[in-house]
């Protein structure tokens, strides 16, 4: 304690070995699977089991044929509907949560968190449970009198949709609330003090203060959404083919690991070069971790 | 100081975790719990082998706990049961342990036959099976082990249509009725590609195990016209759908279809008439197992008579051992064992393993089918 300058140079300097082991870790556990798999993208699969060292293209090019490339196209448009769903409910959730006394923060706060505690697969089970033939939903429709026989609910494309947003939408509630908690107020008075309607005052100036929120939670949530192939597998009873359930199909069905590999590899460009993009548009810095 | 402390606690951490992940492999699976099988792959085979021990990697669900608690109970071996959910999985983990760490497996035909070429499968010592007699010959001498060589077959199943007769118009008796549109949106199937794509090239008089691409890709357009009457793919669970009512018939597998009778005996099972999809599933000692001794115990065990009773009555597969079929009551020998001239009476036929440019055909036909189904 009585040299602290001196001492202090030795410390910093070992202080690397410290995260050490966290970048053992990334390099052994993430960086080594990525290299394996982009080497096996560009290998031959096996008559039967296994990859021959054979370099090719070929399972680049396969997934130019049609049938495969619709499923990019499907999970994009599965991505875009959920995510825009998830706007036009999350951003006034996340808008008013805001605007709530702390004590109601907290406890909105608290019920958001509550569903996380249990696994996203046992959720997903509950909204079988809501969603079958003669499940809750029908017989409270049937009940009320809205309806007279089972509606086929389940396995079908609307059911996927909620599915997904029901998964996601706390990631834009809590990013568009995080933005929103920390606007200045006064901004929106002196514009409506300065004649703005409130709506005029809302789209110039909270909308503004709030977009790096939205624009967080877009990604938060389109990012993930076309990778959630459970959801459609699950409530869309294997129907709808997005590139993750492709990419399943390949590896433990027909044993087709190189191709595999290759989808997945195009699919990780995909969504980087989404996030990129988004940081180019909005020169953002809040999303360092993601890229 | 206080840094070093931290770095050292960190390390300590580290190691543990990673040891924690590797050593979950052998004992957490007796349960029947979760895939078990994702550690790493070396720390069993540097446990010694032991007497005691016996593991057994087989599908959740195939063994009652007082099927192995017996086996405890008559020789001292303990079984360790780890679960795979794929014949994939197992393959995968079976090699990288080249062969070890594993003394029984059971699985499905075709991988078994990938297992062997791979060299991953010993020969069994027949004479420490003495209830081997007790297999019921006709599911001997498959394409995946012509001599029994290898394997002893444990449970057959083949691919059935089941339906409910109070929501359904017309009979079916064959794959080409659920075309009809009557089924519109209310018939579910298992999510194998092969054994789907099958449906079609059954209909149209092909083999399952057909290489001709073209004939493959037709199948596939045949398939898309069987889209609207899709309402779900699933593989697991699928006589649920049935039982509830969410669709009106569907074709499964036979534990399933054993499953849905057992809860609803309206159901009607048909073996379609343009050709029975068929698959075995058996045992198998890995080249390198530690405990050989104690596998061929194990399977001479399994042929016993209680036990296999006790087996199929639990996991309903078509039984395969004829010792055991005695012991069934009527009602459940209905269901676990075939007619006796069912083989020929029936057109059957294995899924056996094909080039993968007809592969490739499959897949391309099976990805655009289910595109179909949910447009």
């Amino acid at each position: 304690m009585n040299k602290p300058v001196t001492r202090a140079k030795p410390r910093r300097s070992k202080l690397w070995l410290t995260v050490l082991p966290m970048y053992a870790f990334t390099l052994v556990f993430v960086l080594g699977p990525l290299v394996y798999m982009f080497v096996l993208s560009f290998l031959e699969r096996a008559e039967g089991w296994g990859v021959t060292n054979a370099f090719t293209f070929a399972n680049y090019q396969n997934i130019l044929n049609p049938i495969y490339l619709d499923t990019f196209i499907e999970s994009f448009k599965l991505a875009i509907t959920s995510t825009l769903l998830i706007i036009l409910i999350g951003y006034p959730f996340g808008y008013f949560m805001a605007k709530l006394s702390p004590k109601w923060k907290k406890r909105v706060m608290l019920m958001l968190m509550i569903p996380f505690w249990t696994s996203s697969l046992i959720r997903l089970y509950g909204w079988i449970i809501i969603f079958r033939a003669n499940g809750t939903l029908d017989k409270v429709l049937m009940a009320v009198g809205l309806t007279e026989r089972p509606l086929k609910l389940l396995y079908t494309y609307p059911a996927v949709v909620v599915g997904m947003v029901y998964a996601l939408l706390q990631f834009m509630v809590l990013a568009v609330y995080s933005s929103a908690e920390k606007m200045d107020w006064s901004l929106v008075e002196a514009a409506r003090d300065l004649g703005a309607s409130p709506l005029q005052a809302f789209l110039t100036v909270t909308l503004k203060m709030t977009l790096p929120g939205l624009l967080s939670g877009v990604i938060l949530t389109f990012i993930p959404s076309m990778g959630l192939f459970f959801i459609a597998d699950l409530l869309g009873g294997n129907k709808i083919v997005l590139v993750g359930s492709l990419i399943q199909d390949q590896l433990m069905k027909a044993h087709n690991w190189p191709f595999a590999a290759a989808l997945s590899v195009v699919l990780m460009l995909l969504t980087s070069l989404m996030i990129s993009v988004y940081k180019r548009v909005t020169h953002s810095t809040e999303l360092e971790g993601l890229l | 100081m206080k840094k070093f402390a931290a770095f050292t606690l960190t390390l300590a951490l580290c190691a543990c975790a990673l040891a924690g992940c590797a050593s979950d492999s052998s004992s957490a699976a007796a349960s029947g719990s979760a895939p078990a099988a994702s550690g790493s792959a070396g720390v069993q085979s540097e446990t010694p082998a032991g007497a005691g021990e016996l593991n057994l990697y087989a599908f959740d669900g195939m063994f009652p706990q007082e099927v192995l608690d017996g086996f405890e109970a008559e020789t001292g071996i303990h079984v360790n049961y780890s679960v795979f959910d794929t014949d994939e999985t197992m393959l995968a983990r079976l090699q990288t342990a080249e062969g070890g760490d594993y003394d029984v497996v059971i699985a499905d035909d075709y991988i078994i036959k990938m297992a062997i070429d791979e060299g991953l499968v010993a020969e069994l010592d027949k004479s420490q099976i003495p209830n081997i007699g007790n297999v019921n010959p006709v599911y001997q001498g498959q394409f995946f082990d012509p001599e029994d060589k290898y394997t002893v077959p444990h449970g057959a199943g083949i691919m059935t249509i089941v339906y409910d007769p109070a929501l359904v118009e017309n009979e079916i008796t064959g794959y080409a009725d659920l075309w009809d549109e009557s089924l519109a949106d209310s018939l579910a199937i298992i999510g194998n590609y092969r054994v789907v794509d099958g449906m079609a090239l059954k209909v149209m008089g092909e083999s399952y195990n057909t290489t001709d691409t073209a004939v493959i890709a037709e199948a596939g357009e045949r398939l898309l016209e069987l889209a609207p009457n899709i309402r779900a793919i699933q593989d697991a669970n699928t006589q649920d759908l049935l039982i509830s009512g969410e669709v009106s018939a569907a074709v499964m597998y036979t534990s399933q279809a054993y499953l849905a009778q057992l809860n609803r005996d309206d159901l009607a099972v048909v073996y379609p008439s343009e050709g029975v999809g068929f698959g075995l599933m058996a045992q198998f000692v890995p080249v390198n197992a530690p405990n050989p001794e104690a596998a061929h115990a194990f399977i001479n065990y399994l042929l016993e008579p209680e036990v296999g009773q006790q087996c199929f009555e639990y996991m309903g597969y078509y039984c395969t051992n004829q010792a055991a079929e005695e012991l069934f009551s009527e009602d459940i020998r209905a269901l676990l064992t075939l007619p006796e001239d069912f083989f020929e009476t029936n057109t059957v036929e294995m899924i056996e393993t094909i080039s993968a440019e007809a592969d490739e055909a499959h897949m391309q036909a099976w990805t655009a089918f289910r595109s179909a189904c949910g447009a």
